[in-house]
């Protein structure tokens, strides 16, 4: 029995021996080849890997990646400003019936439900975002911020609540947007169902459904936007302040500093420029709300027969090029364009902020 | 230390695997049988009949014995469970016993040996329990020097030395007698302890609620998934139900209602297609930023970065008019001659977060390798593929999985190209796609929560399990990154 | 193989069009078989000259070549070097098994052959028992070895090595130094070895060269260097403690200090730099008396400090010859241990 163990181990063995063996060889061949090669070229003194400059290589190595950004990133955002001179343009047929500078965005920024309410639904889509952004994002950093640091200050479980809070980072938006959906329901609802323990009257308290009112809707969509965008900012937060000096914490334990102290004149100073990222990026990602909303609300982006809406910028944009109805695609880039400005805007403002406030 | 019995007990837990890994296939393997066996509502007119799912009463003949409808689901039930605790215990067990070396052994070692073998036994794996003691006595022997005899000889001494210890008074100091500075540091000693506690407990506490917050929409999840029609929308729902009334039916009715199969296949198509195209573009042209040198390198690289604060939906119009008819002519051709994979593949097979991601990876690897490399006459494609990216392997794989993620989750670009297409578009959709835009509803109109909350399960949970088996590189990566997928 | 570098010279120019002249016209002949240290402060250039040998770093002008084949336009991988790293450079990922197999693999070499051939390398230079283990787990000594053994195992014509002692600690480097000692001699192979460190330098090579802002002061062997410095440089660069220089002046064929005629010099008056080594000094009762301003025993020697034209001078004599609280001393020292440096050039004047 174990001498036939070990007449196969030997007989794999071999094989493998003989593979190995076999690819050495090919390489041999070919490094044979390239010495020669090398050598003719040394002996007429051509030298082309020399002659070359680094750019040459450089595009070999760039170019896969430059040809699939080049059409994908760098041509739409040319073409976007081109898209928006255009009038009328018909993505079907690719006509359009004239040039025009401002008209476009003209269109967007007095269009019903972009920026002025729009009459029957009483909602806009700069509206709801900004209410979404302005609120879900301090809310978001402060607690990722809290519990990174009790995280920290811990030892035991650590690990276990880490791998807890990472969680949503790892789920389907859409399909977690509907056990949420449904979490909220108004009959036998989970949150419905908590809130009767503490007396409240939930008959008729409706979130996502067709009693809802607005700014319970609004609440469960921030609600589910900071529930999904916690996880990164934690792990975020976590790794920063775990790389932070050991030493600064224990000179200040030394000079007795309070721990409200130690927070807020070591911790959030120290971690300061992840913070600034954390926000920035936050704010864009906050901005470009729109899976939630769907998983939510579906996609027309309110309950079943409300009379608001909590279409956001992005939702506004997309009922453009949406598939089946294909719209006025220059509209679509006119408001696209002015997402972006704002997001511009809104970057270099904190970034001002920040020369002060950050330490590099 | 004896080395003998270290390889021996190193020899020992390896037979064990085998029979842990023919348990678990047996697991599966049932399972897999059973849940075969559940019996689906009739088609009616070309649909699913769901209004009686909850109330078919059917019996399964399984192994000469009926079965009835609660009884299956218990025998599934446990099933899982079996396979829910044996998987990770297996996996772990076989990462420990490769890495684990001598100096690690020590008592905790062979009580966790034997915690294991009691869980095996609950298992109904014998064989891996009397494997596993005996391990534990070959540990006891290697820690303590015992027999196996002289172990048991030895428990009732233990036990009586606990006892006397625990009866031993603490020596209680007459505070009366101290000064008054002892006394005065002796309270604020204790007023720390105090308050170090409090602070310990309001921590947990915080820390707990969150993880609650975080971790009860899943749990909610799962649990209405395996509840029937009038279990998830009665008024009063329950939080814990009896493995009897665990309805698996619910995913079988999932799986083939929905064409599940089909949406996943589609996923991982585009998932494995552009997690390819993205690690060899990325990776090249990291390469290029980290190490070639040439004009206009830092330039190229700070547009890169600049764009990445463009919004997507910039992209997307254009991109749209691009991959359709009066561009590439991927989508919104007449039946049969689009390409939506191209179209969902093409746009994502590269990333700049990723390239700068890996840039910053590569720019560590030292420079004096690279030279060293030279010297032996490694080629730089030749450094790239033996030297970097090996060592930049964990890096590597954080960003395959994210990019399998993101093409998991992806919604509204498949969305939108499938949309022009109608009916044929349908069958390119991505798992997201599917999962919002099918309903289950009854004749009624009423939906069926249960259905939908399933769907949302089966698409979760593939998630979870590729996370925790990479939990480590993914958090890393997430953490020292700050990039987002 | 003999290596010979003749007017090699390397300019770097940064971003700004600054030029900096790293390494100033050297002209050095290596014997075949020698170990050959390059010695120098930091930032002298003997690094870069190093990298211009292994091909690394292109020169601006000169040539180098390795007996009689002129190199200096060749690729590194096809000059037949093996280099060996400050940091050591060792793959991280690969066994030690792989790290030393891997210039192999691009050479034309059968894979028997090639196994053979790192397995010999690895007992030669004493780590064949850890040929499974991955870099990480091996310590600063056997990672040393490591690079060592991957350097020559494609039998390299010239064998080079950058700092490769600094980082280890102070007794391994002991020993790591007479084990590159004894691998060299084994071998045979010519080897050019770059530190900062002169003991270091002048314990193991055959012959250094010391280089100071990319020009070569002298190259001579260790001793003879120490013992006729070429010039003021040299002699301040070897020896610790350092030697003693100060001015002084000569008057009629006698140097002249502190207002009293020290020793008869065949040089013209005036001004010059003096050195003298601290271990020369001789403590003799018919000497150049001396006020002695500071006694400090160390071991077997004595340490005494004190006013050479204002200058502080330090004197390393036997313990036995000094007294505690003696306050004057005669002190001799032997013609030939006295360094006169031009003081413009710095040049020895006297010597050598």
């Amino acid at each position: 029995m174990a001498n036939l163990i070990i007449k196969i181990k030997k007989f794999f063995a071999m094989i493998g021996k003989s593979i190995k063996t076999f690819f050495w060889n090919v390489r041999r061949i070919l490094n044979n080849f390239k010495k020669r090669v090398g050598n003719f070229l040394d002996r007429h003194h051509i030298n082309p890997a020399g002659k070359a400059p680094g750019w040459a290589k450089a595009l070999i190595y760039l170019s896969p990646a430059l040809v699939v950004l080049a059409v994908f990133t760098f041509w739409p955002i040319i073409n976007s400003f081109a898209l928006v001179v255009y009038e009328n343009y018909n993505m079907t047929n690719n006509t359009i019936t004239g040039y025009t500078i401002f008209g476009n965005f003209i269109r967007v920024l007095t269009d019903e439900s972009f920026i002025v309410p729009a009459s029957h639904t009483g909602s806009s889509a700069v509206i709801n975002t900004l209410i979404i952004v302005f609120i879900s994002v301090p809310i978001s950093i402060f607690l990722a911020l809290a519990i990174s640091v009790a995280l920290n200050s811990i030892k035991p479980l650590k690990g276990f609540f880490q791998t807890i809070y990472f969680l949503p980072y790892v789920t389907n938006t859409i399909a977690i947007g509907l056990v949420f959906a449904y979490m909220f329901k108004t009959d036998g609802g989970l949150v419905n169902q908590f809130l009767k323990i503490f007396g409240v009257n939930v008959t008729g308290l409706s979130w996502v459904e067709s009693n809802a009112v607005y700014w319970r809707s609004m609440f469960v969509l921030i609600f589910y936007s900071i529930w999904s965008a916690l996880a990164f900012k934690i792990m975020v937060f976590l790794t920063s302040i775990q790389g932070i000096d050991k030493q600064y914490y224990q000179a200040a334990a030394i000079d007795a500093t309070p721990k409200g102290r130690i927070f807020s004149k070591i911790t959030v100073p120290l971690i300061s420029p992840m913070i600034f990222y954390i926000t920035v990026t936050s704010v864009i990602g906050a901005f470009k709300i729109y899976n939630a909303i769907v998983a939510l609300f579906g996609v027309a982006g309110a309950p079943p027969g409300v009379r608001y809406n909590l279409q956001s910028i992005v939702m506004y944009i997309y009922q453009f090029i949406d598939g089946s109805n294909a719209g006025n695609l220059s509209v679509a880039a006119a408001a696209s364009l002015i997402l972006f400005a704002i997001i511009l805007v809104l970057t270099i403002v904190q970034m001002q902020v920040s020369k002060k406030r950050v330490h590099y | 230390m004896d080395k003998q019995l270290f390889q021996k007990s190193k020899k020992i837990e390896k037979i064990t695997f085998i029979f842990d890994l023919l348990a678990i296939v047996t697991y599966i393997a049932l399972f897999l049988i059973l849940f075969n066996l559940l019996e689906l509502p009739p088609v009616i007119n070309g649909r699913m009949n769901l209004d009686i799912l909850q109330f078919m009463t059917p019996t399964y003949e399984f192994l000469g014995s009926n079965l009835d409808k609660w009884q299956m689901n218990s025998i599934i039930s446990i099933l899982v469970i079996f396979m829910v605790v044996a998987v990770p215990m297996f996996v772990i067990n076989v990462k420990k016993n490769n890495t684990r070396t001598i100096y690690e052994i020590d008592s905790y070692v062979a009580t966790s040996k034997f915690v294991q073998a009691m869980i095996n036994v609950l298992s109904f794996n014998f064989i891996s329990t009397g494997l596993r003691i005996y391990n534990t006595f070959v540990l006891i022997k290697f820690v303590k020097g015992y027999n196996a005899k002289e172990f048991f000889k030895s428990i009732p001494g233990a036990i009586r030395a606990k006892i006397a210890k625990m009866k031993e008074k603490k020596v209680v100091i007459d505070e009366e007698n101290l000064d008054s500075y002892s006394a005065s540091l002796k309270k604020s000693i204790r007023r720390q302890t105090t308050v170090h506690v409090f602070r310990l407990f309001g921590t947990y506490l915080f820390l707990v609620t969150m993880a609650l917050i975080i971790i009860i929409p899943f749990y909610w999840m799962v649990l209405t998934s395996l509840k029937d029609f009038t279990g998830a929308t009665t008024n009063n729902p329950e939080f814990f139900i009896g493995i009897s009334r665990w309805n698996w039916v619910n995913y079988k009715v999932v799986l083939t209602a929905l064409n599940f199969g089909v949406y996943i296949k589609n996923t991982v198509i585009v998932a494995v297609f552009s997690t390819i195209g993205t690690i060899f573009t990325t990776v090249l042209a990291a390469y290029a930023f980290a190490r070639i040198e040439f004009k206009g390198r830092e330039v190229l690289f700070s547009i890169l970065i600049m764009t990445m604060m463009i919004p997507g939906e910039l992209y997307i119009i254009t991109n749209f008019i691009t991959v359709s008819r009066n561009g590439l002519g991927w989508v919104g051709m007449p039946t049969g001659q689009n390409q939506y994979f191209l179209a969902m593949i093409i746009p994502f097979v590269t990333s700049i977060s990723y390239i700068f991601f890996l840039r910053q990876n590569f720019k560590q690897i030292p420079e004096s390798l690279y030279k060293a490399a030279r010297v032996d006459g490694c080629s730089d494609f030749k450094y790239l593929t033996r030297v970097m990216v090996p060592i930049a392997s964990p890096t590597i794989f954080t960003i395959t999985i994210l990019n399998v993620f993101s093409s998991w989750n992806a919604y509204i670009w498949p969305r939108i190209i499938t949309g022009v297409g109608g009916v044929e578009g349908q069958q390119y959709w991505l798992i997201s796609n599917a999962l919002r835009d099918t309903a289950f509803v009854q004749e009624s109109g009423r939906v069926m929560y249960n259905l939908q909350i399933a769907a949302s399960a089966l698409v979760t949970v593939p998630l979870l399990i590729v996370f925790f088996a990479f939990r480590k590189y993914i958090m890393n990566g997430i953490g020292r990154s700050g990039t987002k997928g | 193989m003999e290596l010979r570098l003749e007017n090699l010279t390397k300019i770097f120019t940064n971003k700004n069009g600054q030029e900096t002249l790293a390494v100033d016209a050297l002209d050095i002949t290596i014997e075949s078989g020698t170990l050959v240290a390059l010695l120098g402060p930091s930032g002298c250039g003997k690094s870069t000259t190093l990298f211009m040998i292994a091909g690394l770093v292109k020169p601006t002008a000169g040539k180098i070549f390795f007996g009689e084949d002129d190199v200096t336009k060749l690729a590194p991988e096809k000059r037949g070097i093996g280099l060996v790293f400050q940091n050591y450079a060792l793959y991280p990922h690969m066994t030690v098994f792989k790290n030393i197999l891997f210039p192999l693999e691009n050479m034309d070499v059968p894979r028997d052959e090639a196994f053979e051939r790192v397995k010999d390398m690895a007992n030669l230079v004493g780590i064949g028992e850890l040929l499974d283990r991955k870099p990480s787990q091996l310590s600063g000594g056997q990672q040393q070895r490591v690079a060592i053994a991957r350097a020559l195992v494609k039998k390299p014509r010239v064998l080079l090595l950058d700092e490769p002692l600094s980082n280890l600690d102070a007794r391994l480097r002991l020993q790591m130094r007479e084990e590159i000692k004894r691998i060299q001699r084994e071998t045979g192979i010519t080897t050019v070895f770059v530190t900062h460190d002169q003991e270091e330098a002048m314990s193991i090579s055959d012959k250094m060269v010391v280089l100071d802002f990319g020009k070569e002061q002298q190259y001579d062997a260790p001793q003879d260097m120490y013992n006729q410095p070429g010039n003021l440089f040299v002699a301040k660069f070897l020896g610790n403690p350092p030697i003693n220089s100060f001015e002084a002046n000569v008057k009629n064929k006698q140097l002249i200090i502190n207002g009293k005629e020290f020793m008869k010099v065949n040089l013209p008056d005036g001004e010059y730099f003096v050195g003298m080594r601290p271990e020369n000094f001789r403590a003799k009762s018919d000497g150049f008396i001396v006020d002695i301003k500071e006694i400090f025993h160390i071991g077997r020697d004595t340490m005494i400090h004190f006013d050479f034209n204002n200058t502080n001078i330090r004197a390393l004599v036997d313990s036995d010859s000094i007294e505690e609280g003696q306050n004057k001393v005669g002190l001799t020292i032997k013609p030939d241990r006295v360094y006169i440096f031009d003081k413009e050039t710095g040049k020895v004047l006297n010597n050598g």
